[in-house]
């Protein structure tokens, strides 16, 4: 390290350096949480759908039993990865977008995020209702402090889907 | 006032010639004497966010009055492209000095 870098460091911790912005806009510009939100609605239906299933009885033939697992398989191997999806969505909304004013606005912000990955997380893992419902409440508080940054209301209404949950959308202009 | 003020650079659309973490010393007296010319390093306030500091380097400049400038990294710059020319009164300075990790 450089002695003049070192110097100007050390001077940081008295008087911060303004920042000088090499601004770009093309690695960034393109976000949404509405993939998170879809994500977290398909856990949750998954779920209803794995509840829903009718568990073969002792005395179930064998083609029953195959078909509850087949059924079984395909609605865990959904809810695996869109509960996944729904990860790797907030970590770009996370990581990329969020940038340290926002922060400044909305301190919840890096909690929020880490909890809502935790029940993501759970809801992979688990046939989970509360955890899916947790993964898709803390998305929905993503997606109003992210549309908040755009400088747009969003309104709160049930989504248009079997899971009907409260979800949040942006009031466009 | 001392012409020299230091400021921290982050994003990248001045990479390679300036990478985030690097500082620069900026002479603010640089153009009292001459005018900025194409290829100076410079740091101006932001024409859309004004309590914004860029750092860019002037590609043209326009009469008296103005100047554009782009990023060393086209593909990934905003810059005069998108907000069009910067007034000189918005150029803080020339970068004198690179200080690098």
């Amino acid at each position: 390290m450089s002695l003049l870098y070192s110097l100007a460091r050390a001077l940081d911790r008295i008087s911060p350096a303004p920042i000088a912005y090499a601004h770009c806009d093309i690695p960034c510009g393109i976000y949404d949480p509405h993939h998170a939100q879809l994500a977290a609605h398909t856990v949750i239906r998954m779920i209803d759908l794995i509840n829903q299933l009718e568990k073969p009885g002792p005395n179930a033939t064998p083609e029953q039993r195959q078909e509850y697992t087949a059924k079984l398989a395909r609605y865990v191997l959904v809810k695996e990865q869109h509960a996944e999806i729904a990860k790797n969505e907030l970590r770009i909304l996370w990581g990329d977008y969020f940038k340290p004013d926002h922060v400044k606005t909305f301190p919840e912000l890096h909690d929020l995020v880490w909890k809502t990955l935790k029940s993501a997380s759970k809801a992979r893992q688990e046939i989970n209702l509360p955890a899916a419902e947790d993964l898709l409440k803390g998305t929905n508080d993503i997606a109003s402090i992210f549309w908040k940054t755009k400088g747009l209301e969003t309104i709160t209404t049930k989504a248009p889907y079997p899971t009907e949950r409260q979800t949040v959308y942006p009031r466009m202009k | 006032m001392f012409p020299f003020r230091r400021f921290r650079v982050e994003d990248e659309s001045m990479r390679p010639t300036l990478e985030p973490g690097d500082y620069v010393l900026v002479n603010r007296w640089a153009y009292r004497t001459r005018a900025p010319v194409p290829g100076d390093l410079v740091v101006v306030e932001d024409p859309e966010v004004p309590t914004r500091f860029l750092v860019k380097r002037v590609s043209e400049t326009l009469g008296m009055r103005e100047v554009r400038v782009t990023g060393d990294n086209e593909v990934a710059s905003r810059d005069s492209r998108t907000f069009g020319p910067v007034a000189r009164e918005r150029i803080v300075g020339k970068v004198w000095l690179r200080l690098r990790r």
